[in-house]
């Protein structure tokens, strides 16, 4: 058992109250902080930590923050994203079930190190039942006097609201939930200038993921160095909550060590295979990455390792595929999400997408051409050119099922039918 | 006519607000209670409220997912049928529906009760085959659970 | 400034240029959809991409978002580049419908062109194109879905840049859909430009429909003439008509866009009942009967009575080469001065205005895009000038203050702080503004006329009006800024205003700041008029002497009184105690039906002529066509030709300077352009101040200003009948001003069968609060009764008005020339509520 330290208080059946998370030392740090931390101790300490971005894009959040400049002008904004709808990632869902204050505390001493005064959490529609949770525990810690004016007579003022989304896929881009938040339609708008810059309103605004803000009060608490050495790696830092899907017996999120082997946690957290199922592959971190072989069963998951072999960790989402599951037929299923949820600004996604997935559902049902495959390819590397990375997060099943399950396509071509019916 | 007691809380919503243009989701998921979807009149009252033209609420509330601008039933069934749920056989689980139900995918049963529509994944991937209704999450789903389901919404509707 | 080498060319370019200008003005255009100078950058459609090879910026981007900066070096013609272009278009075609041949905008279509040069013709995708369904969007849009590409700019411009909000994007994804919440007409006055910004057929002119294609028209650049803004345009005509009119770049004046009362405006030129043929007494005649006739009547006359019994009027809406034909013909037969058709203290107000703005202070529209602050006294942009708040609103996205002060409910596409003023009361408050600005050290202003207004005490209610938080913040932010630029206009004001703003603006220039001046003015052509005019003659003193027989004979030059005069009773009188009146015009206008003799004129389509704005821009307009009678009329619904003769069908017109010309010195054979030409001269050595129209080589496009400097005199002196008082003093009176509309007022758009289908139904506009105070309510009919007659009108109370004020427009289905001036004071009494109507 590895340790938990976003998991230490969650409950099988319910979520921790505000009197179980300070049991278990929750506040102490963000007390800690309004008395003794000026803003850039704390982004000093997130830096030294390796804390990265938990969203998909692995920035590091120290050096996001920082880029707040000191004259920056006030208000500032901290935006929690937890609008989750990459396919497969359901971590912060289960995150904030779990332990509602480990977020309040991590949003305020992140909003501490942003000297931003209001800090929104951007909620998607399906988890209604966690944005109640939140709208009823930050009253609770309201009344504790954690947010509000003058918390814990440090001067700093704080409060958090929840944002329903109405549900979209783009909304979790930064730019586009940043339009969301001010009612304008959810496009995105690629930067200069940036979020921490002019953000919401035209505010500096700092956006980070529900998982990244929860590491924060642990980092505060127990040093950087502590948190580095969670990891199993030399690259990562920190546990990482891996929320396995798919061909597995025990489906859900395992909070683990950065670093820890695919195979381990598929084999050992999540139950192992489904009975008479074979591992074919994965998508390691949602539907935005590329299909993992099992030639990687057995690679190390943090965002480094997984680069270096031309992968992304992307949300840490695991969706095991076996070898009676169709490989086109899942791309087939991804391209249609990415497809449906494309937001039209830009033509390469708007009308790419639904053109791929014409060409997989003519290989998929039995109508596939040679050249097909070719004309996939170069439009997939076309579609590098859209205006966000909506688009490239979308084509990267299409080029790996084109990498390496290019038999399966061919069969398909060959055959004129599915194999796999 | 809206209600006085939800135009009053909307109001009052609204002008607490710094920017009250920010509300719009909220206040169409609002009305959308009250009307049961958002209906011509409800995006009306909406701009009203918020200062915004027809237009511009019309803009976003095509946009989004939840926001339904014609008439949905008592309870709206959100079938995911993205990547981990089309695994654990979400077509089996839209085929059940649709037979007890006897509508198709985006269709309203003739006595109101029930809409089906498909929905990207929900976030619910360790719930798989998973379904939404009313923003409720169910899963894993299977046809004897779905039976049980729809005859306890069916009694509960009276 | 950034050097950079595209396609191995080097180019230094502006800070801030991006690639794909720097490349244009290489000469090489970079394929767009979305970019458009005025809209900007927003790299949606994504079919600029080029390959950047050295610089900061590496492999394929789009060269609309990226600065050029030193040492790029960009291939437009790589091979990544252009297949990827190639896509972009393959995907922009999956939908789109493959019929260019019957498409609408087929020939000038950027998609069609793009499609042919990047070489696609065969669509490889299988999949079922997407429709949608159309909206109707009006009688002067035709929408068409099918065809949008999803470049946004309609909804860009739309909102954006024109500020209005019924029209945007929809829906999501491959689905995003361009058009209205619900069917129905658009509400901007400047929607036409949809179908000159859309770069396909979504958005195409609705009444130009099925009238041909792009080159079957011949096209020619133009100067719209329904207000004094002079935006350029092109018409296109075919089949002996114009069928359409389209805007034309001009940096100085309306950039890329027009509004639509320019748009749709032209259709007088092509109207059934234009009259073609010379008249007299209403029976058709041959010129050379109809010009003799003139003559000896004439000759007889000035015989008779001397010459000064004869008197010419002409309107602003003439060609300069007319106004100037019109002059030289009164001078070389020693007749009356012309008179310039405008009412007394309008003739004021313009003079002294056109003598204010020397090209040192005058600012163009284009110019007053840049101002940081801007104040517009007594002017109501959208209605009297549109494309003046088109501007104004480019100034405001920039970050510019706009304070309006203006008794109207004036409605603006854009935040400004509003002074709902009486007419009366704004010399007061200007020269309020004038003593404050003036600190004691203020340098004294040379030649600032201390206006009257400010010797006397001001009324009590203006003090209160000056003394609120609104106008100390006012003169504070006037202070701050450094490009203000004043906007006055000459039509509501009383006489001292136009003066007062050019000694505001000469003021903050003494502040050190680029202050600037920015007049509107009634008519097109208004500032030539005003420069030509040296007398005070105005043609309410020629009725005055026709009334005393003075006057025995008078010439009406594209000038019809019985629209514009405010006196119908008193004219009708006047005119037919004449001997004579000769009719020059291209109108079918009441004047044209009572004259003596009427003499058929060409439009600038078919004359040309010089236009000179409001800001003293002098521009040229080509000939379009050659006139004559649409072949849609001369053929009636069968197939031309039925006459069989060398000339054209109905071109019995002249150009009015033709005719004041063979008036003087008896039909010639000369070219027109022989008179054209002598016509400048005479001009020139008149005034030489217009000597920059007669030099050599090509006109140039933007025009030229003409600047009157000192030369055109000092001011006109105030006319004390219309000594102004702030407002009405007592609360049993209210002052009603009668104004101009975008759609429904001039002289010219409403004749447009499409323009009459938007046009608002003619109202009163009062405040509120008099309208609570006289016990009216939204929407009730009241009856206006002066000595002269009733008029009938549906009551639109405002909350955005100045109070004692009645804001009546000079609506075409409205006998408001029964009020007998253009501003009249009226007694509660007069004020009712029609019989019938209880
Ligand atoms: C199309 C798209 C969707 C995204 N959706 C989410 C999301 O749902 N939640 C999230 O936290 N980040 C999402 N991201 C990543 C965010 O843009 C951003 O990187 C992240 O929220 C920053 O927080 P972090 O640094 O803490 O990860 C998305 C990015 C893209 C391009
Ligand atoms: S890549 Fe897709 S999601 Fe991103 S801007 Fe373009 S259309 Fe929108
Ligand atoms: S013109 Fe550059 S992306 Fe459209």
């Amino acid at each position: 058992m590895y340790p938990q330290v976003l998991f230490k208080n969650r409950k099988p059946d319910r979520i921790a109250s505000m009197e179980e998370y300070r049991e278990n030392g929750g506040y102490e740090a963000m007390a800690n902080v309004l008395k003794n931390f000026s803003y850039k101790d704390v982004r000093k300490l997130m830096l030294d930590a390796n804390l990265l971005g938990r969203g998909g894009a692995a920035f590091p959040a120290g050096r996001k923050v920082m880029t707040v400049a000191d004259d920056a002008p006030f208000p500032r904004y901290l935006v929690c994203n937890a609008d989750e709808m990459e396919p497969g990632t359901f971590k912060d869902r289960v995150l904030i079930h779990a332990d509602p204050h480990m977020l309040i505390e991590g949003m305020i001493i992140e909003g501490y190190s942003a000297r931003a005064e209001k800090g929104i959490i951007f909620i998607r529609p399906e988890y209604e039942s966690a944005a109640r949770i939140l709208d009823r525990e930050i009253e609770i810690a309201k009344a504790a006097g954690y947010l509000g004016k003058n918390i814990l007579d440090s001067g700093y003022d704080f409060d958090i609201v929840v944002h329903r989304s109405g549900g979209r896929y783009i909304c979790g881009e930064v730019t586009a939930q940043l339009k969301a938040l001010e009612g304008k339609r959810p496009n995105p708008k690629q930067p200069p200038p940036y979020a921490t810059e002019k953000g919401l309103w035209g505010q500096p605004t700092v956006i980070q993921n529900v998982e990244t803000l929860v590491c924060i009060p642990h980092i505060i608490r127990n040093g950087a160095e502590w948190f580095r050495n969670l990891a199993l790696t030399e690259t990562g830092a920190g546990t990482k909550i891996f929320c396995v899907s798919g061909k597995v017996n025990r489906p859900g999120c395992y909070e683990l060590p950065m670093g820890i082997r695919l195979s381990d946690i598929i084999e050992t957290h999540a139950g192992g295979m489904r009975e008479g199922a074979q591992f074919k592959a994965c998508l390691p971190g949602g539907a935005s990455t590329a299909f993992l072989t099992p030639e990687f069963y057995d690679i190390e998951m943090d965002f480094e390792t997984l680069k270096k072999a031309g992968h992304r960790l992307g949300t840490g989402a695991i969706m095991v595929f076996d070898h009676k599951t169709c490989l086109v037929a899942a791309t087939l299923n991804l391209t249609e999400f990415f497809a449906r949820e494309s937001c039209g600004w830009c033509t390469p996604c708007r009308e790419g997408f639904p053109y791929l997935r014409d060409l997989l559902w003519r290989i998929e049902s039995g109508q596939g051409q040679e050249e097909y495959v070719s004309t996939i390819k170069q439009m997939c590397h076309h579609l590098w050119n859209a205006y966000c990375a909506f688009a490239p997060g979308g084509i990267a099943p299409i080029e790996s099922l084109l990498a390496y399950f290019k038999d399966e396509v061919e069969a398909h071509i060959r055959e004129k039918r599915c194999p796999f019916k | 006519m809206l209600p006085e007691a939800l135009n009053a809380s909307l109001q009052e919503k609204i002008s607490s607000a710094e920017h009250p243009r920010e509300l719009v989701v909220d206040v169409m998921l609002d009305l959308q209670d009250h009307y049961g979807y958002l209906s011509d009149e409800a995006l009306e009252a909406a701009a009203s409220l918020l200062d915004l033209t027809p237009l511009e609420v019309e803009e976003l509330a095509t946009f989004y997912t939840f926001i339904y601008r014609e008439p949905v039933g008592k309870y709206v069934i959100h079938v995911c049928d993205s990547v981990v749920c089309w695994m654990d056989g979400y077509e089996s689980v839209q085929d059940h529906l649709c037979a007890k139900l006897g509508i198709k995918m985006g269709e309203t049963t003739a006595d109101g009760l029930f809409t089906l529509l498909p929905v990207c994944c929900i976030g619910y991937c360790d719930r798989s085959p998973a379904i939404l209704i009313n923003r409720n999450v169910y899963g894993p789903m299977t046809p004897e659970k779905l039976d049980d389901i729809l005859e306890k919404l069916r009694t509960e509707a009276g | 400034m950034p050097n950079l080498i595209i396609d191995e060319q080097e180019i230094e370019v502006p800070e801030g240029t991006k690639v794909i200008e720097a490349a244009e003005r290489l000469g090489i255009v970079i394929p767009r959809f979305c970019y458009h100078p005025a809209l900007g950058s927003v790299g949606a459609c994504r079919v600029c991409a080029v390959k950047f090879l050295q610089g900061p910026f590496k492999g394929v981007q789009m060269s609309c978002m990226i600065d050029a900066q030193d040492g790029m070096v960009v291939s437009t013609t790589d091979e990544q580049a252009v297949d990827f272009r190639r896509y972009v278009i393959e995907w922009l075609m999956l939908n789109h419908p493959h019929d260019c041949p019957v498409c609408d905008e087929g020939g000038h279509c950027l998609l069609q062109d793009l499609t042919v040069s990047g070489g696609h013709g065969i669509r490889r995708f299988q999949g079922e194109k997407r429709t949608y369904r159309d909206q109707y969007l009006g009688p002067l849009i035709q929408h068409e879905m099918n065809r949008c590409i999803q470049c946004y700019r309609c909804s860009r411009f739309y909102q954006e840049f024109a500020g209005y909000r019924d029209l945007g994007v929809m829906q999501i994804g491959s689905r995003v859909y361009f058009g209205r919440q619900k069917e129905g007409s658009l509400q901007s006055p400047f929607a036409g430009n949809l179908t000159d910004i859309c770069p396909t057929g979504v958005y195409t002119d609705k009444p130009s429909r099925f009238s041909g294609r792009r080159w079957d028209y011949e096209r020619s650049p133009s100067v719209c003439i329904n207000c004094s803004l002079g935006c350029r345009t092109v018409v296109s005509a075919r089949y002996r008509q114009i069928v359409r009119q389209e805007a034309r770049l001009n940096e100085a004046v309306n950039g890329y866009f027009i509004c639509d009362r320019g748009r749709y405006g032209f259709y007088y030129a092509g109207q059934d009942d234009r009259p073609r043929q010379p008249l007299i007494h209403g029976k058709e005649a041959s010129w050379e009967t109809s010009l003799k006739a003139v003559c000896d009547e004439l000759a007889r006359i000035s015989d008779t009575f001397g010459p000064k019994a004869v008197a010419c009027s002409v309107a602003a809406r003439s060609s300069l080469e007319t106004l100037t034909a019109v002059k030289r013909l009164c001078r070389t037969m020693r007749w009356q001065d012309p008179a310039y058709g405008m009412d007394a203290n309008i003739h004021v107000k313009v003079k002294n205005a056109a003598a204010a703005i020397d090209s040192d202070l005058a600012v163009s529209l284009g110019e007053l895009e840049n101002a940081d602050y801007i104040l517009a006294l007594g002017a109501d942009p959208v209605n009297e000038a549109p494309m003046l708040a088109m501007a104004m609103r480019q100034a405001r996205r920039k970050g510019a203050k706009v304070v309006l002060v203006d008794p109207r409910p004036v409605d603006l596409p854009f935040d400004f702080v509003h002074f709902p003023m009486a007419p009366g009361a704004m010399g007061h408050w200007l020269a309020y503004l004038l003593k404050t600005l003036s600190g004691p050290d203020t340098p004294d202003m040379p030649g600032a006329a201390t206006p009257e207004h400010s010797k006397g005490a001001a009324p009590e209610n203006l003090h209160d009006l000056w003394h609120t938080d609104q106008s100390a913040a006012l003169t504070k932010d006037l202070f701050q800024s450094s490009r203000p630029i004043i906007v006055c206009g000459t039509d509501i004001v009383t006489n001292a205003v136009p003066s007062l703003a050019s000694d505001l603006a000469r003021r903050l220039r003494s502040m050190k700041k680029t202050a600037g001046l920015f007049y509107l003015f009634p008519g097109a052509n208004t500032f030539g008029a005003a420069m030509l005019s040296d007398s005070d003659t105005v043609f309410e003193k020629i009725l005055t002497q026709i009334e005393t027989y003075e006057i025995r004979a008078l010439v009406l030059v594209e000038f019809d009184p019985f629209f514009s005069f405010p006196d119908r009773i008193r004219l009708e009188a006047a005119l037919q105690g004449l001997d004579m009146l000769v009719v020059l015009d291209y109108l079918d206008s009441r004047s044209a039906k009572t004259a003596d003799v009427f003499l058929p004129t060409e439009t600038l389509y078919e004359a040309g002529g010089f236009f000179i704005n409001q800001e003293g821009r002098a521009q040229k307009v080509p000939v379009a066509f050659q006139g004559g009678r649409p072949i849609i009329q001369t053929g009636a619904g069968s197939h031309p030709p039925r006459t069989f003769s060398k000339d054209i069908p109905g071109h019995d017109a002249k150009p009015a300077w033709r005719v004041l010309t063979e008036l003087e010195r008896g039909a010639s054979g000369s070219l027109d352009k022989e008179i054209r030409f002598e016509l400048m001269q005479w001009l020139v050595d008149a005034h030489s101040m217009f000597s920059g129209l007669l030099s050599k080589g090509p006109f140039p496009d933007a025009g030229i200003r003409i600047d009157a400097g000192q030369g055109a005199g000092a001011r006109v002196e105030q006319d004390q009948s219309d000594a102004s008082h702030p407002g009405v003093e007592s609360d049993d009176d209210l002052e009603l001003i009668t104004v101009d509309w975008t759609f429904g007022t001039e002289e010219l758009s409403v004749r447009s069968p499409f323009l009459g289908q938007v046009e608002k139904a003619p109202c009163l506009f009062l405040s509120e609060k008099d309208a609570a105070r006289l016990g009216f309510s939204h929407g009730d009919r009241v009856a206006l009764r002066s000595d002269e007659g009733t008029i009938e009108v549906k009551l639109s109370p405002a909350g955005n008005m100045a109070r004692g004020t009645l804001v009546l427009p000079r609506h075409h289905r409205l006998d408001w020339q029964h009020m007998k001036a253009l501003k009249i004071e009226l007694n509660k009494n007069q004020i009712l509520k029609p019989h019938g109507n209880a």
